[in-house]
């Protein structure tokens, strides 16, 4: 059998089975992160060779999964999450017990996500999505002796567990009905179907509600800010710019391919979920106190944005989604690990604790401005960028004659301008308010991996933003990929 | 002599470079300071030199320079300037310039403020010299930046809260903007088969679009320049953003920002959609109108007296949406004429307002008085500003106004003497203000002893402009000259529905 199409994910799963056995010799957190690093970049070279000789779609085992430019570009995104996270935890997580399974865990999330971006068939996708779901469980309760990280993994945990019991009953009644697993094979089946309308209707529900838990789209939000405020915060920045993205590639697959036939039937219920979710996310924002709380809700709201490229279904508009996906995860994952990189140095977790952040490091605080203006999408940033593409969609498909799409490029545009609001603040509190009384004025050491985390997503947010076109035709090549 | 070099990416590269090199001099204020006027003089002697160099009788873009950026979207960096953004680009660099001397006493992360200074005149630059939708939209943002930090650091007591809503009030106006170029590049790509953010390849097809079409695009585009200008019942933004604001800012706000609104009418939203415009007539003619009479009235019940400039601005940008909307020839350059005025004439106001606060303590008008027998160079200014500013025959802002009346009656007779009326009440309120500010018993409310009459810093930029409004009320052909032949195509599509 030819493994090439897994080869990457081997590569990542080697090295997550060995770090706990290089863990029981040398127990030191940074020599592990550097094991760890060392398995995504070959990771990362096997995904690029694959580019670079330009193979075409590489498929195991007569479609299970595909290695194309769909699944190697969201690989490269989740890798490069993961390449940061690991930098930014060689310190985070300095003098704590189990280092070597946190990292061995961290790389296997890692494998499911990108399973899930390989996935042709629902079933892959199903076990790709457990694997990751059941590391990143262990990996929020790292801290077990923190009693709000406790509380987050439990929710996390049920939240997750009832999520999968929904995405496996529809996706067993999609397999009744249509009597295969294979994405193509269902598309074929929904398009030419007589009998079971009813059931098929049954099954996406289900499979809404499940990845709608996953994605945390409203009304299936309410564990996210909770957890993404309990975990360690190198977690929180996996979390949203990794599992979350994940859960919206499972939903590309499956409403896309699997169910474009009758698009007719749920493209509006995607469409109202995603004003929903963005509207909600951004209003709860609006007076968040804790800083992670507000990008929790920050990030509901920016994955309402991305679902629109669901529901209007174009290759543009996959495009856009696809490009917003990877440069939102720059933007939110380098944000969270700033707000990691800043506890290392005891500043709080309150938006309050930022006030004056600029006369103790100008570079954490030009960072996080950079992110939280491309996050609102302030040209010349990558948000900008990604923005364009995916709120100008519905209005090519409203020109093209399906009007009312043009409401979803409306209410994106409004709510992109509410979130303006809180992300000012942060900079407001950053650079115009004085430090309180009781701070010390002096300069902050901070950890020099963790800068270079952070440097990483800054430097990528402000390039693509500058030099798009080479990303915007990646994400391109990519749709065409997951659409032909 | 010109011809090689590409004087607009200049005019854009200098300030950028000026803006990082100056934000890099912290430790030394001084320097920064230094730093930030050579790098506004030197985008001042580029625009001077542009001014000669340009050829007043063509009527279209000179200066050209295009290069492809993102390919896939069609987006490409086109810059070029025609006889409508010539004198705005001038103005730009000329209040920018003047702005940074006029700021030499601030003491207050002095490298910031002055790097913002030039950040804002890359922005506004690109504004009125982008020939591609896309960049002209990137421009447009990169404006509101600099400024939100500029009235949030530097600015007044309520500083927060009005750089914020200055922030996201004009943001969302922006949004609903782009939403329209949007429109018009999808409308456009699929009537070329092509896709296209360039202003000249949209704009070739565009006219021809649907009236249903151009009516609705119109509005959000003209709903992002209404706001921007900013024209009633939109201007709730600009007292706030203006009292807060630093005595730069608000030069810069009113000189520039605002004629961002009126540049976007006249450049984007009149000859991409002509059919829109026609439609959409009544309602401008209705705004501007209101703009002019509401904001008149408001002047003469404040007591601020930077409040009173702020809504005298909208009574004036009010005149430039009258002229615009007349649609005629004469209308339209004196709208573009009445621009550059009002960016000349307000700069020197908000700097008399900045010297108030700044030597009297106050700029509450009942507790000023009799302040021209101790600062009678300052009190000269200020008569030269607010009687411009009035309208004063020989002055700058009097050719606008009057040629903009005269295309009022031609296009819509008696319905005239609505905005004259407003001409009376301006000159009541500036008089009334001169009156109670500088002129009459001296005040007793106030520390009077110890005033000091204008610094240099202050002398020179309040001098060079009141020449100006002189120079350019005497010889408004030095302007309207390079105005006049830029209009025929877009007074030719209005004229043509």
């Amino acid at each position: 059998m030819d493994y090439s199409a897994l080869y990457p994910e081997i590569i990542l799963a080697l090295f997550a089975i060995a770090i706990p056995a290089v863990g029981m010799m040398l127990k030191d957190s940074k020599f592990l992160a550097a094991v760890s690093l060392a398995g995504v970049g070959l990771a990362m070279l096997a995904v690029f060779m694959y580019f670079y000789e330009g193979l075409g779609a590489v498929v195991f085992d007569n479609g299970l999964l595909v290695l194309d430019d769909f699944s190697g570009l969201f690989m490269m995104v989740f890798l490069a999450v993961a390449f940061v996270v690991i930098l930014a935890s060689g310190k985070f997580i300095e003098g704590e017990k189990h280092a070597s399974e946190y990292y061995s865990l961290i790389l296997l999330a890692t494998v499911g996500m990108m399973l899930v971006a390989a996935s042709t068939d629902l079933f892959v996708l199903y076990i790709g999505i457990e694997i990751t779901s059941i590391s990143s469980y262990a990996l929020v309760a790292f801290r077990k002796k923190d009693i709000k990280g406790t509380e987050a993994a439990t929710k996390y945990f049920i939240f997750g567990g009832i999520s999968s019991a929904f995405t496996l009953f529809g996706i067993s009644l999609v397999y009744g009905i249509t009597g295969t697993t294979s994405f193509e094979g269902i598309g074929a089946a929904v398009g030419s179907l007589v009998e079971f309308k009813e059931m098929i209707w049954l099954a996406l529900v289900m499979v809404i509600v499940g990845f709608g838990f996953k994605v945390a789209v409203v009304p299936f939000h309410a564990w996210a800010p909770d957890v993404y405020e309990g975990a360690p915060s190198t977690i929180t920045a996996m979390l949203a710019a990794g599992s979350k993205k994940m859960g919206l590639v499972a939903m590309f697959k499956f409403f896309l391919i699997a169910m474009l036939a009758i698009k007719a039937d749920w493209e509006m219920v995607i469409a109202i979920m995603a004003i929903l979710t963005m509207t909600v996310g951004n209003l709860a924002a609006l007076n968040q106190t804790s800083i992670k709380r507000m990008l929790a809700y920050s990030s509901i709201a920016q994955a309402g944005y991305i679902l629109i490229a669901i529901a209007v279904g174009t290759e543009f508009a996959l495009t856009g989604g696809i490009f917003h996906i990877l440069t939102h995860a720059f933007m939110k994952g380098g944000a969270f690990i700033i707000v990691a990189t800043l506890a290392v140095v005891a500043i709080g977790e309150r938006i309050s604790d930022y006030k004056g952040l600029a006369k103790r490091s100008n570079f954490m605080a030009f960072s996080m401005t950079i992110l939280l203006f491309s996050l609102a999408g302030i040209p010349p940033l990558a948000g900008f960028a990604s923005k364009v593409v995916l709120f100008s969609s519905p209005i090519q498909g409203g020109v093209a004659g399906a009007e009312w799409l043009i409401w979803l490029s409306v209410a994106a545009i409004i709510n992109s301008a509410i979130s303006l609001y809180y992300y000012a603040r942060v900079v407001k509190y950053m650079y115009v308010d004085e430090l309180d009384e009781d701070v010390p004025v002096a300069k902050l050491k901070l950890p020099k991996s963790m800068m270079a985390a952070v440097a990483i997503c800054v430097i990528a947010v402000i390039g693509i933003g500058l030099y798009p076109e080479y990303f915007i035709q990646l994400c391109q090549d990519a749709a065409r990929a997951l659409l032909a | 002599m010109l011809e090689n070099i590409p004087i607009l990416s200049l005019l854009l590269l200098f300030p950028l470079i000026g803006a990082v090199v100056t934000f890099s001099l912290g430790k030394n204020p001084k320097a920064a300071k230094m730093s930030a006027l050579v790098f506004s003089a030197i985008p001042l002697v580029l625009s001077l030199l542009m001014l000669t160099e340009y050829t007043q009788t063509s009527g279209g873009y000179q200066f050209m320079e295009s290069f492809s950026w993102i390919d896939t979207l069609g987006i490409q960096y086109i810059m070029g300037v025609d006889g409508i953004s010539v004198p705005m680009v001038f103005l730009s660099t000329l209040l920018v310039f003047l702005a940074v001397i006029f700021s030499w006493d601030i003491e207050h992360r002095t490298h910031q403020y002055m790097a913002l200074l030039l950040v804002l005149e890359l922005g506004i630059l690109g504004v009125f010299m982008s020939l591609d939708y896309f960049v002209f939209y990137i421009f447009w943002e990169v404006v509101l930046i600099p400024m939100y930090f500029l009235i949030s650091v530097w600015g007044g007591p309520r500083r927060s809260y009005a750089a914020i809503k200055f922030f996201i009030y004009t943001h969302i106006a922006s949004l609903v903007m782009l939403l329209g170029i949007f429109a018009l590049y999808f409308e456009a790509g699929n009537y070329n088969g092509y896709y296209s953010f360039s202003m000249e390849t949209i704009n070739a097809v565009s006219p021809f679009f649907s009236d249903t079409f151009q009516i609705v695009v119109f509005g959000a585009l003209f709903f992002g320049f209404a706001v921007k200008m900013p024209m009633f019942p939109f201007h709730t933004w600009l007292p706030d953003a203006h009292v807060e604001a630093p005595t730069a800012g608000s030069v810069l706000l009113a000189g520039l920002l605002l004629k961002m609104g009126a540049y976007g009418i006249i450049r984007v939203a009149f000859p991409a959609l002509p059919s829109g415009a026609e439609e959409w007539q009544l309602v401008m003619v209705i705004m501007a109108i209101l703009s002019i009479v509401y904001g008149a009235i408001m002047c003469l019940a404040q007591k601020d007296l930077k409040k009173m400039v702020a809504y005298s601005s909208i009574s004036h940008m009010g005149i430039v949406l009258l002229g615009f909307a007349t649609f005629s020839e004469l209308g339209i350059a004196a709208g573009v004429f009445q621009m550059f005025a009002h960016g000349l004439i307000t700069a020197v106001l908000f700097m008399m307002c900045g010297v108030m606060q700044h030597k009297v303590g106050t700029r509450n008008i009942p507790r000023l008085g009799g302040l021209a027998a101790k600062m009678p160079y300052a009190a000269t200014f200020m008569v030269i500003g607010f009687q411009a500013s009035l309208g004063l025959p020989g002055m700058v802002g009097f050719v606008a106004e009057f040629s903009v009346f005269t295309a009022t009656y031609d296009a819509f007779g008696w319905l005239l003497l609505i905005p004259v009326i407003s001409v009376a009440i301006t000159a009541a309120y500036y008089i009334w203000a001169l009156q109670r500010t500088i002129f009459g018993p001296l005040t007793k409310e106030v520390d009077t002893e110890h005033i000091h009459d204008l610094y240099w810093y202050e002398t020179l930029p309040l001098a060079v402009l009141s020449g100006l409004i002189v120079l350019f009320g005497m010889f408004p052909g030095l302007i309207l000259d390079y105005i006049r032949p830029a209009l025929g195509t877009v007074v030719g599509l209005l004229g043509g529905i």
